[in-house]
């Protein structure tokens, strides 16, 4: 091919001549008068337009079988009489052939002369390479992480569909200017020497590695982005292609999660003391109502007797019992400091509920071995409940259920929803545990009572306070394959 | 006193059930103790009037239960019902089922002995019912709109918040029309309120 690019028509020399020196390589050799348009071709040129051996080359006819836009170019670069270098697409026997015409003016003449060759194979290999590349572009700008490549000093190459929206510039705006234009200080200005120590150390701090970094958009705010950094090299030269993730959303989410837990361990917390007041108040209650109850009477008794110091005793009574019924109050008021946070009711869907909890209780539950099924009637999807609550009452039973199985072989826990009578959802979670014995199925609800090691004892007093307060119901079985099963009522809200 | 005309007292705590005894026995009733609503079912003779006291949460059958059972095998009886914490659901659904009073425990010992010597002289549907519920009207009668629309709320169960929703004020306005109507209603809490709006059929089913 070096040969032919410097090809040179000697103005003396026949066709003939030329072309035996040419065709071997599939050239033909041409010659053009623009003043008479005549063309004449050389053996080679002939079979390569598509024109018998013999037969005239007639100039217009040659243009018809050229593509029109090419056709033009090259009718204006001949009759332009200068040197030219034309690509065309020929119709020769039904099918289009690439070919290229070069040419020069032959001496002092306004006569043209030049070579034609077959480029056929080389078009065919470039398009497959763009074919390759559209398709390599298409790739790039669907898959969510932006990419962006850059040469060793930094400077923007490519920026990917994703990059420009991750960061708000377009493509054209990017390539050319330095990667550290999409960082925030301090790494904006360190960038360069990040770069320069690489390329003097080879130490590898990135890439093939990956990790968080903080991105700057077009309009200044900055934003968390997982990078992965790969390397390579073309046509001796070093070019660093960076894959970006925008974790914004993930974080997002993450903090989501971190904020229903700590207000799932909060409410917890605040019902825990509310329960324990109310157990309290409950336990102490009894005594504190006996005691009035034996004073007053007392008093009644005393109310008849002739002794001097009854009068002073009634007093004394009617103080002590006085003060039996503030004891009680205090408590009462205690609880329903604690426990009566106005609850936030609302229409929920059970299946958001519990799929939640099940986020937040089933937490190692895979890696325990436990399969987790959903039975949930979509019919009766919603519910009037505080989904804080609600969820705390279902992390609960998720959680006792998981540790209940943790010694079975069959480890299954299923939830599931219906609808019951009365306008109620009923919502079940059942386990292949060792299931409850009737000593512990009569004590379950009471607070303090667990038969954990660890147990406080008011997770299901304070789980079945929670539903009776949404106007449900609270109730464990042994299922009669084994295992326990939990159920609870809510209001359906339609 | 009529012979016949007992007190019932159900209570599976020993020591509330016995100073209850000590002390309606001191005011001079006759009283009988149960330790437990099946055991007190299985001993009522039919037809027969008095006045039940009976605890709310007692393992086996609740109080609740019990007060279904007497009112649906012998509604002559009085039925007083006593909690350790009251809460408004509760409160409405003993009244609904015919309860005569519904206390919280402690509770003075007036407001008992007059409830149940009004329920054996036969007084309490009588006095109770029509005395009572014409000063309950009238008490009603007294409220603004608001805070009877607040009152219907706050006996039905809903919370301050909810009642602010409905009407569309602030939960604060709420509060103070809630503190309002208990002080003209002379209700020292929900569950009396609640008990007033039964008896003035503000709360039919």
């Amino acid at each position: 091919m070096e040969g032919i690019n410097h090809f040179e028509v000697d103005s003396g020399l026949s066709h003939a001549h030329a072309d035996a020196s040419v065709t071997s390589a599939g050239v033909g050799t041409w010659a053009f008068d623009p003043a008479t348009r005549s063309f004449e071709g050389s053996l080679t040129t002939h079979s390569l337009l598509g024109f018998p051996e013999g037969q005239e080359i007639v100039f217009e006819t040659l243009l018809s079988r050229i593509r029109d836009e090419d056709a033009r170019r090259l009718a204006e670069a001949l009759e332009a009489a200068a040197d030219l270098d034309v690509q065309i697409r020929v119709l020769r026997d039904g099918q289009q052939h690439w070919l290229r015409v070069r040419g020069g003016v032959v001496g002092t003449t306004d006569r043209l002369s030049g070579v034609i060759l077959d480029i056929d194979r080389q078009k065919t290999v470039e398009e497959a390479l763009r074919t390759r590349e559209e398709h390599l572009r298409s790739i790039l700008d669907t898959v969510p992480d932006a990419m962006i490549v850059i040469d060793e000093t930094g400077v923007i190459q490519r920026f990917s569909r994703a990059a420009e929206r991750m960061f708000g510039y377009t493509e054209q705006e990017a390539v050319g200017r330095n990667i550290n234009l999409l960082m925030p200080e301090p790494d904006r200005t360190r960038h360069d020497d990040y770069l320069d120590r690489y390329r003097k150390t080879g130490e590898r701090r990135i890439i093939g590695v990956g990790r968080i970094a903080t991105g700057k958009r077009v309009d200044g705010s900055t934003f968390p982005i997982h990078l992965s950094v790969g390397e390579m090299n073309s046509a001796g030269r070093r070019y660093f292609t960076g894959f970006l993730r925008d974790l914004t959303e993930q974080q997002r989410t993450q903090a989501n999660l971190q904020q229903l837990q700590s207000e799932i361990a909060h409410v917890s917390r605040l019902s825990a003391m509310g329960e324990m007041a109310s157990a309290l108040a409950h336990e102490l209650n009894q005594p504190l109502a006996a005691i009035s109850n034996y004073m007053k009477g007392s008093r009644r008794l005393l109310a008849a007797s002739p002794d001097p110091n009854a009068a002073t005793i009634k007093t004394a009574l009617d103080k002590a019992s006085e003060q039996a019924i503030r004891a009680g109050q205090i408590i009462r008021r205690l609880r329903d400091f604690v426990l009566r946070r106005e609850s936030e009711r609302r229409i929920e869907s059970v299946g958001r509920l519990v799929e939640e909890a099940a986020a937040l209780g089933l937490v190692g539950a895979r890696e325990a071995g436990v399969l987790l099924r959903l039975h949930l009637d979509s019919a009766s999807d919603l519910v009037v409940a505080d989904r804080v609550q609600v969820q705390q009452v279902l992390v609960n039973l998720l959680r006792n259920a998981m540790e209940a199985m943790s010694e079975s072989a069959r480890r299954e826990l299923t939830v599931a929803s219906a609808r019951v009578f009365d306008g109620m959802v009923e919502i079940s979670v059942s386990d292949t545990g060792p299931g409850l014995p009737d000593t512990v199925l009569a004590k379950l609800f009471q607070p303090f009572f667990t038969t954990k090691e660890a147990g406080m004892g008011v997770g299901l007093s304070i789980s079945r306070t929670i539903i009776e307060a949404h106007g449900g119901q609270m109730r464990a079985e042994t299922n009669p394959t084994g295992g326990a099963t939990f159920r609870f009522t809510l209001p359906a809200a339609a | 006193m009529a012979s016949e005309a007992l007190v019932y007292v159900v209570d599976d705590d020993d020591a509330m059930r016995d100073s209850l005894a000590f002390l309606l026995g001191a005011a001079g009733f006759t009283v009988h103790v149960f330790d437990s609503a099946p055991s007190f079912l299985a001993a009522l003779p039919n037809g027969q009037s008095g006045c039940l006291v009976t605890d709310v949460r007692m393992p086996g059958m609740d109080g609740i239960e019990l007060l279904k059972r007497v009112k649906h095998a012998n509604p002559r009886l009085s039925v007083v019902i006593m909690t350790g914490h009251g809460d408004v659901p509760l409160a409405v659904e003993a009244m609904k089922l015919g309860a005569l009073e519904f206390i919280e425990k402690p509770f003075e010992d007036e407001r008992l002995v007059e409830t149940i010597r009004a329920a054996l002289t036969g007084a309490a549907d009588a006095a109770h019912g029509e005395a009572a519920t014409a000063q309950m009207t009238a008490r009603i009668e007294s409220l603004s709109p608001r805070e009877r629309q607040v009152m219907q709320g706050l006996v039905e169960g809903l919370s301050n918040k909810a009642i602010a929703r409905d009407y569309d004020i602030s939960p604060r306005t709420v509060e103070v029309y809630r503190a309002n109507l208990m002080t003209k209603m002379q209700a020292a809490n929900l569950s009396e309120l609640v008990r007033m709006a039964m008896r003035a059929g503000l709360l039919k089913d």
